[in-house]
């Protein structure tokens, strides 16, 4: 499949871009809007309002809270993409629709311009953190 | 959104872009020569297109210049060109219509990018693309592509790859993803798949084994070979339930779209063992056929493969599927029975009808559903068995689903004309020559009830406008008197190919149709024909208007420059011959009524001749209502609108049938 290495490769140079002007040109951010569709601007809106938290902990497990616009913090996963907010689940899981939500868009804009809070919590915090998300399901 | 961010920015460029786009595509439109400005400007050759996440990916070769201005022998594909692939968005591949083969040109400006490991650019931003045709090839193409590519392909995408955003070199790029152990199913290629569709496994005959074996991730890899008992079109709104691991639904509720009406095409297939389950596969546009697909694909056997089970539903909850499914059991084959070796073949025809079924979809999109054309029919298929109204009319049972062919003589809306198409509910009257031959005892007329569940074709619901047609209803619901359409049911204007006709007669009928005549058997919501005498008009309701003769448009104006003519603005020209319409309300002392007063809504052209004489009067203001009582009115064919014994009176609506 192409497009995974597309969106990675266009957040590379979007990296890139800012790492050396501290500024995003225009066509990549044409391109993340071609590539994600309407992902893309909500995406933008949460790494303007620094909404994108890296969580840690002393073992080295990470994760990432994202407080969407509703006021409500989605938990987005590194280790593989995953999101628990419900455009997640239907878009990209059950329809296939997208590759990634906004969420997720964002915690990887946040990381190319080094936009993300940085959060050191305990083992236990994280962890909880992780179990309080399933239960919600519920 | 936050200003002087990022966000307002793309907001504006996506703006700017937009207006672009459509400037753009109007200015295609109107000059459709290629433009002779060719800087910057990329011609492709499709070579083959995927779909991925709405993206559709297309494979291409770069050319030189045109093959417009070459002749087809040069217009070969010349192994030494480049390779690209060039994506388009969803809304773009609409517009253009992709084929493989098809020769694109993409104006500037888009944008390319050049990948890490591949070696094949990519190229993006293909708004301003523009397909050119070559004449002499794209009509025969167009044709022969419609018939057999009827699914687009979709390629998963996996998410347990992660982006990698560092600038590391590609050797230690392939060496950490190496190590990532794989937690989702692997991505498949699409195209080795298509060619080589049985290397994938061996083919199983059991269903429920493979429900059960593989649970709810999905069978990508095993096939079930199965018989298609019935293809239909379900409303998407019907939506279920999707499972994950831990029963956890994801979507609570199912999507309204709005594209137009969302069809999904339906198949009830049936494994050896006897198991029936319903298969959901993609989504029909209004152009599509469900004649078709039925022609084509029922009673075929054929190989389910990368199917997901949405749901497991019982008797008590589907009473509509397992109706259906009660009306092929028992099987005309005997069925396997599980747990006995495949060698010795015990089978038993005394199993009792499935209380389970298990509804599955397509997960990605990739439907192998191979089904060879030529193929015979299985031993396992049950056609509809076709009966003749009368007979259907003493069915015994409730619930039962019925297959009949039959004429369709008026039809009726029974909800508002404004109500859109997925939810109108209509009667259709109809009548065969068993209903039509009998002296009494039984109506010559019957209303079946078409529901907002039955999905219909553009093709019938233009046909039935268009005249009086004889329409195969497959698989109607018979119960408490009536006959109704439900889901499930498919309207068809073909004879079926096969189908046990035991009493059924699916000749023509000949000479006139005939109406019950009104009496105190009549219901309401039924349609009869009747005679009488004109004991009474009703004065108020009394009034005439012109129509145009070219479209019925009934709001006609007055013309501004000359006020004796009328204006029909549908047509956007004069009426110089409009048709009049009437409408009066009469009362009548029917013979085969007498008890009652009935009154009739009648509705005439000046130029029928049926009621000349009340029209004639009306026409020139000068009736007088004593010159018309006492006339004789009949045969006239009306709609009968409510029946009612305390005042004992009828109201009726003169109609047309069609």
């Amino acid at each position: 499949s192409t497009l995974p290495a597309v969106a990675e490769e266009l957040l590379r140079e979007i990296k890139m871009a800012f790492q050396e002007t501290s500024q995003v040109p225009d066509d990549l951010l044409l391109g993340l809007k071609f590539i994600f569709g309407p992902c893309a601007v909500p995406a933008l809106d949460l790494v303007d309002q620094r909404s994108v938290t890296r969580v840690r902990s002393p073992s080295g497990r990470i994760l990432y809270q994202v407080l969407g616009s509703s006021g409500k913090l989605y938990t987005c996963y590194s280790s593989c993409h995953f999101c628990t907010c419900p455009a997640f689940g239907f878009s990209v899981l059950q329809k296939s629709e997208s590759l990634l939500c906004k969420h997720i868009l964002a915690v990887y804009l946040s990381q190319a311009m080094g936009a993300c809070q940085e959060l050191a919590v305990s083992e236990e915090q994280l962890t909880n953190i992780l179990l309080a998300e399933e239960e919600d399901e519920g | 959104l936050c200003r002087g961010g990022l966000a307002e920015r793309l907001c504006r460029l996506q703006n700017r872009e937009r207006s672009a786009i459509s400037f753009w595509r109007h200015q295609c439109l109107s000059d459709d020569k290629i433009p002779s400005d060719k800087s910057g400007v990329l011609i492709v050759k499709i070579l083959e297109i995927f779909e991925e996440c709405t993206i559709q990916v297309a494979t291409c070769q770069q050319l030189e210049q045109s093959p417009a201005t070459l002749s087809p022998e040069d217009a070969v594909i010349n192994a030494e060109e480049p390779i690209l692939k060039v994506l388009f968005t969803r809304e773009t591949a609409a517009h253009l219509k992709c084929r493989p083969q098809d020769v694109i040109h993409i104006y500037p400006p888009w944008q390319k990018l050049l990948l890490q490991n591949a070696d094949v650019p990519v190229i993006m931003n293909t708004y301003f693309s523009q397909k050119v045709l070559l004449s002499e090839h794209s009509e025969a193409r167009e044709k022969t592509y419609g018939l057999t590519k009827m699914l687009i392909k979709k390629n998963i995408i996996s998410l347990a790859q992660t982006f990698r955003l560092d600038d590391v070199d590609a050797k230690l790029h392939q060496e950490s993803s190496d190590n990532q152990v794989p937690c989702a199913p692997q991505t498949h290629n699409n195209s080795d798949s298509k060619r080589h569709p049985l290397a994938l496994s061996a083919v199983n005959d059991s269903l429920l084994e493979m429900v059960e074996s593989q649970g709810a991730v999905g069978w990508r890899e095993v096939q079930v070979q199965v018989v298609i008992q019935r293809v239909y079109c379900l409303p998407a709104r019907e939506g279920y339930r999707s499972h994950t691991q831990g029963n956890k639904p994801l979507c609570a509720a199912p999507v309204r779209n709005s594209d137009p009406p969302n069809v999904r095409l339906c198949l009830l297939v049936q494994d050896a063992y006897g198991m029936f389950s319903e298969v959901q596969l993609q989504s029909l546009s209004s152009t599509d056929d469900i004649e078709q697909f039925c022609r084509r694909w029922e009673g075929k056997s054929c190989c389910l493969a990368g199917m997901k089970v949405l749901q497991r539903t019982t008797r008590g909850r589907a009473l509509a599927l397992f109706s259906l499914i009660d009306s092929l059991w028992p099987p005309v084959v005997p069925v396997k029975v599980p747990g006995q070796s495949q060698d010795s073949e015990m089978m038993t025809t005394n199993l009792p009808p499935p209380s389970f079924c298990y509804i599955l979809t397509v997960q990605s999109g990739e439907i192998h559903v191979e089904v060879d054309g030529e193929e015979q029919i299985s031993n396992l298929y049950q056609p509809p068995a076709v009966h003749s109204l009368k007979e259907i009319l003493r069915i015994d049972g409730c619930n039962e689903r019925c297959s009949f062919w039959a004429q369709v003589l008026y039809q009726r809306l029974k909800t508002k004309h404004n109500v859109p198409m997925d939810q109108r509910e209509m009667l259709l009257f109809v009548t065969d020559s068993t209903l039509q031959n009998v002296v009494h005892g039984i109506p010559k007329v019957v209303a079946v009830s078409v529901a907002a569940s039955c999905v219909l074709s553009m093709e019938i619901i233009e046909a039935l406008s268009a005249g009086s047609q004889l329409v195969f209803f497959k698989d109607a619901l018979w119960g408490n008197g009536r006959i109704i359409c439900v889901e499930r049911t498919v309207l068809l204007l073909q004879k079926p190919l096969l189908c046990s006709a035991a009493g059924a007669d699916l000749s023509e009928l000949t000479g006139p149709v005939r109406l019950d005549e009104l009496d105190s058997t009549t219901q309401a919501n039924s349609i009869c024909a009747l005679r009488g005498t004109v004991v009474g008009v009703n004065e108020s309701t009394a009034f005439s208007w012109p129509t145009c003769n070219r479209c019925g448009n009934g709001k006609l104006e007055v013309c501004p420059q000359d006020r004796e003519l009328l204006y029909c603005n549908q047509c956007s020209e004069v009426v110089t011959t409009p048709v009049l319409k009437m409408q009066l309300e009469v009362f009548l002392s029917c013979p085969s009524l007498s008890q009652s007063t009935v009154k009739v809504k009648v509705w005439h052209e000046i130029s029928t001749t049926l009621f000349v004489l009340l029209t004639m009067l009306l026409f020139l203001q000068t009736y007088e209502v004593q010159s018309v009582l006492g006339k004789e009115v009949g045969l006239l064919n009306c709609y009968v609108h409510s029946v009612t014994s305390h005042p004992n009176c009828a109201a009726l609506e003169e109609i047309v049938l069609l």
